[in-house]
């Protein structure tokens, strides 16, 4: 703490008052800042790399071969060696877009939010940070972080499940951390001076508490070593979790605090107030109550029950209300200075950021609707819907937060106007293009991969097909995301040159402060055990009594609702101060006011998780039960998740009937119910995987994954060769077995050796095969090839390339549960028809072939 | 799917139940944000504003 304290009381100030001069960490916010900038460059370049790969399978790595076999051949320079290569692991699309998604996610926005925090919590609290070294550790530590998730991520150190990925020692990092960022969010408003928390205090309270909550549950898992754990959800539970988490990481993350940085940015861009305060509130706490329960909006048209796809429904569209509510307060904000949108580039910025932040909410719930789902999800729509809200949104509201807060953290003015007009310029240039390629690439994709025959049975277009149809809109995407990256360049060149040209400003701001001002009062028991609390708990209680009691009790329940109402209304009328000072005291103590936002999102999160993992169990599915995969299987499945493949390729066939006609009958619930993760996808790159098993033989998953373009001259795909060179890991697989019984997959009590020696087995027996087949194998590095067929199989054997394909073999097998299990008295079950509010689809499995990747 | 462990039309109603419980909040905010005092509406939206004024007001003191 570097605060003056106290300084001389001015001669006119009231004897009761004291100014005081403060010094602002202002350093924290610029480190945070520079960082945010750093990583943002990061995570836009690898971005760019991720879409060209999507159009052209060399981007994987080949490149370099082609650049240097240029350089040496064509130009002549024999002292650069020909890099000689299909493609490189650590650069593959599933191994580069994890790290592109968490780079954009956690490392550009994450710091641009705690940049744009510490500097207007400081200022509206009237207070230095709470501790210096807090705000360091808190800096350093998320660094090291990210550095971590660079290393990892293209290393293929994955938990496979998106946007947490990292491995769990990360995981723990990151909880350690953000419990130091808010300890000293925290303590900074416990030692403010100003009394009422403004709005983007909220805002920020919001996503400190849920960020928390999501990351915590989302990453509860078993370590098997070092770095590699199972989740201890699997199959439905792991999709709820995982979309509960992945919604709300949009909503809390990229969100909240970007709201409370608009609060706090906007006005003060502006020179005037929020448009309404009021709203503002509205606002707020409409998010925080609604944004929990949307995530289900992910699986529709899936194995999730349809209860809680309805609810994702009905929550994604009460969205609409407070986002756009929230979008026009923004914009209003500007009223009467419209003007400075021509010549201020930060408002320019702001004003597009936040035009996005309506679209992209206008959109998201349109996505939510289940018929526009079946045409949108697994399709590049989303992708573009994603983009319109990190690039538009976040990017340009860090842009336009930059460009303000440069001349201020190093006193001087912006060094170029014109530069950040032109980036301005450039960025909505490109993402106008990437948004707009992306939806009607997704558009055509749905609409082709829906279409079927006449006769309703036989879909129209091969999967590859419909990739090639989308190619040019796809390199577009590449362009606008390439125009978007430079506009960020000139960014970079304009910071640079104005921290160059300035010094490092640490703002000193006299305050006057009152010692008598009482802040944080409002004790535990004033705030809980009152009459709006005690009220409001029996009034729920007794109403979701009318709701669930049988008949008879629910007509009590409903008398003690009304009961309760009445009196409340009544009690209200006669002490309606007392209960108005409640709330007023209430959103200007923030532990109260904090726990409180803890409990409305906890609600959400209950309601839909508590039931999903309650009833989840073996023992209640009925129709279809996964059988238990191999240890073998069960290598080649980390395998799987360590390429990235659910990047590329879902698991779930959904209850609509172009997905059962294309790929076959539609996915229970019990299908997938010992995934730990759950491996549904969310994006069809490639077609559907969930019933892989059998439909090809094991020489044409050899080859494909050799060269995909051996088999589909227009796949994309990487080649996956050093799968030959890669050995499977049979010694760690008893400790895997273990842990997948302590997580409650029913494996039958196996000693290590016998794990091991049953996966040898079967990874000679699948070889072997192979070797009759006479498939080629690749050379060793030092191009040696097998000299007999005996160390052929052997060094397959020993491949994770067996393992792999051991496991796609195995994908949709399942066993039926006998309808005699069924309870006594229990309803009787359809023929697979998961409720009644599903379309009775047929469930031959598909009447053409896939043939594509 | 499930065994009937919990039954559809039971859980139908949890959807309308949640929609009525977060209906019942977001009418209750928007009750106490209309009721906030005029004079806190404009303190509370100053706020970011604040310094600048505090600051011009200091110089003019000074």
């Amino acid at each position: 703490m570097t605060q003056k304290d106290p300084a001389p009381a001015s001669a006119k100030t009231a004897p009761a008052l004291k100014s005081i001069t403060i010094e602002f960490d202002d350093r924290i916010t610029r480190h945070f800042m520079v960082a945010s900038i750093t990583w943002g460059v990061v995570a836009m370049l690898v971005g760019v790399i991720a879409a060209f790969q999507l159009n052209f399978w060399e981007a994987n790595g080949h490149v370099f071969e082609i650049l240097t076999r240029f350089l040496h051949e064509t130009l002549k320079l024999s002292f650069i060696p020909i890099f000689d290569t299909d493609g490189i692991q650590y650069l593959t699309f599933g191994r580069l877009r994890p790290l592109h998604t968490n780079a954009a996610i956690f490392a550009f926005v994450g710091n641009m939010m705690f940049a744009g925090i510490y500097y207007s919590t400081q200022r509206l609290c009237s207070t230095r940070m709470f501790s210096d070294v807090l705000s360091k550790i808190h800096f350093w530590g998320w660094q090291l972080i990210i550095v971590s998730a660079a290393i990892t991520l293209p290393a293929g150190l994955t938990r496979g499940k998106e946007y947490a990925e990292l491995i769990w020692p990360i995981n723990l990092a990151v909880t350690v951390i953000w419990v130091v960022f808010a300890v000293n969010f925290f303590m900074t408003l416990k030692i403010r001076r100003e009394k009422p928390l403004y709005v983007a205090l909220w805002f920020y309270i919001a996503t400190i508490i849920t960020v928390a909550m999501l990351y915590i549950v989302n990453h509860l898992s078993i370590p098997t070593s070092l770095t590699h754990s199972y989740p201890i959800f699997g199959g439905v539970q792991d999709a709820l979790v995982q979309w509960w988490y992945g919604h709300n990481a949009v909503a809390f993350f990229l969100t909240t605090p970007i709201l409370g940085i608009m609060y706090y940015f906007l006005p003060k861009a502006a020179n005037r107030p929020v448009y309404s305060y009021r709203l503002s509130i509205v606002h707020f706490w409409s998010l925080v109550f609604i944004y929990i329960w949307a995530g289900p909006h992910h699986l529709l048209n899936t194995a999730l029950p349809n209860w809680l796809q309805m609810l994702g429904v009905f929550f994604s569209i009460m969205l609409w209300a407070p986002s756009w509510g929230g979008m026009l307060n923004g914009l209003l904000t500007l009223r009467g200075a419209w003007d400075k949108l021509r010549t201020d580039p930060v408002i320019k910025f702001f004003v597009v950021a936040i035009t996005f932040y309506g679209m992209a909410t206008f959109e998201g719930p349109l996505l939510s609707l289940r018929s526009v789902s079946s045409l949108a999800h697994y399709t590049d729509w989303i992708v573009g819907h994603v983009h319109s809200g990190t690039l538009g949104w976040n990017g340009f509201m860090a842009a336009g937060m930059f460009y303000w807060l440069a001349p201020k953290l190093w006193g001087r003015p912006l060094w170029s106007k014109n530069l950040a007009n032109m980036h301005f310029w450039i960025g909505l240039v490109g993402i106008l293009l990437y948004v707009a390629s992306l939806w009607f690439a997704g558009i055509i994709q749905g609409l082709m991969l829906n279409e079927l025959d006449a006769t309703g049975t036989r879909f129209v277009h091969d999967f590859v097909n419909t990739v090639d149809k989308i190619e040019l809109l796809m390199l577009t995407r590449a362009i606008g995301g390439t125009f978007y990256l430079l506009g960020f360049l000139l960014l970079v060149v304009n910071i640079w040159k104005t921290a160059r040209s300035g010094e490092p400003v640490n703002e000193t701001r006299v305050v006057v402060a009152d010692p008598a001002m009482e802040i944080d009062r409002m004790t535990w028991s004033a705030a809980f055990r009152n009459d709006p609390i005690a009220y409001t708990f029996w009034g729920l209680f007794f109403m979701i009594l009318w709701f669930f009691s049988p008949p008879g009790y629910s007509h009590m329940a409903l008398i003690c609702t009304l009961a309760f109402s009445f009196f409340a209304v009544k009690k209200f009328k006669a002490d309606t101060k007392t209960w108005s000072d409640w709330y007023d005291e209430f959103s200007e103590n923030y532990l109260p006011f904090s726990v409180l936002v803890l409990v409305a999102v906890l609600i959400g999160g209950m309601v839909q998780i508590i039931p999903t993992i309650t009833v989840n169990r073996a023992m209640n599915v009925e129709d279809r039960l996964q059988t238990l995969y191999t240890p073998l299987e069960l290598a080649g499945r980390d395998i799987y998740i360590s390429e990235g493949c659910y990047n590329c390729h879902s698991q779930m066939i959904r209850t609509l009937v172009p997905d059962v006609v294309r790929y076959g009958d539609y996915s229970r619930l019990g299908e997938s119910i010992y995934d730990h993760p759950f491996q549904w996808g969310s994006k069809r790159t490639g077609p559907d995987l969930a019933r892989e098993s059998g439909k090809r033989g094991d020489s044409w998953h050899y080859l494909h994954l050799l060269n995909p373009r051996g088999i589909e001259g227009a796949s994309r795909m990487p080649n996956y060769h050093w799968l030959v060179e890669n050995k499977t890991d049979f010694k760690g697989l008893p400790a895997k077995i273990a842990v997948q019984q302590r997580i409650g997959v029913p494996y039958p009590i196996m000693a290590p050796a016998e794990i091991e020696q049953g996966a040898r087995e079967q990874a000679l027996k699948i070889a072997e095969g192979l070797v009759k087949e006479q498939v080629r194998i690749p050379a060793d590095a030092d191009g040696k090839e097998p000299e007999s067929e005996t160390e052929a199989r052997n060094k397959l054997a020993g491949s994770e390339m067996i393992a792999l394909i051991a496991y796609l073999q195995k994908l949709g097998t399942f066993e039926e549960v006998e309808k005699d299990e069924l309870e006594p008295g229990m309803p009787p079950v359809g023929p697979g028809v998961p409720d009644k509010f599903r379309p009775d689809v047929p469930i031959e499995t598909a009447t053409a072939t896939e043939t594509s990747e | 799917m499930f065994k009937r462990i919990i039954l559809e039309d039971w859980q139908a109603l949890v959807p309308y139940l949640c929609f009525a419980l977060i209906g019942g909040a977001f009418i209750l905010i928007v009750i106490r944000a209309l009721c906030l005092k005029k004079s806190d509406v404009e303190h509370l939206a100053h706020l970011p504003l604040l310094d600048d004024e505090e600051i011009k007001r200091v110089d003019q003191d000074s």
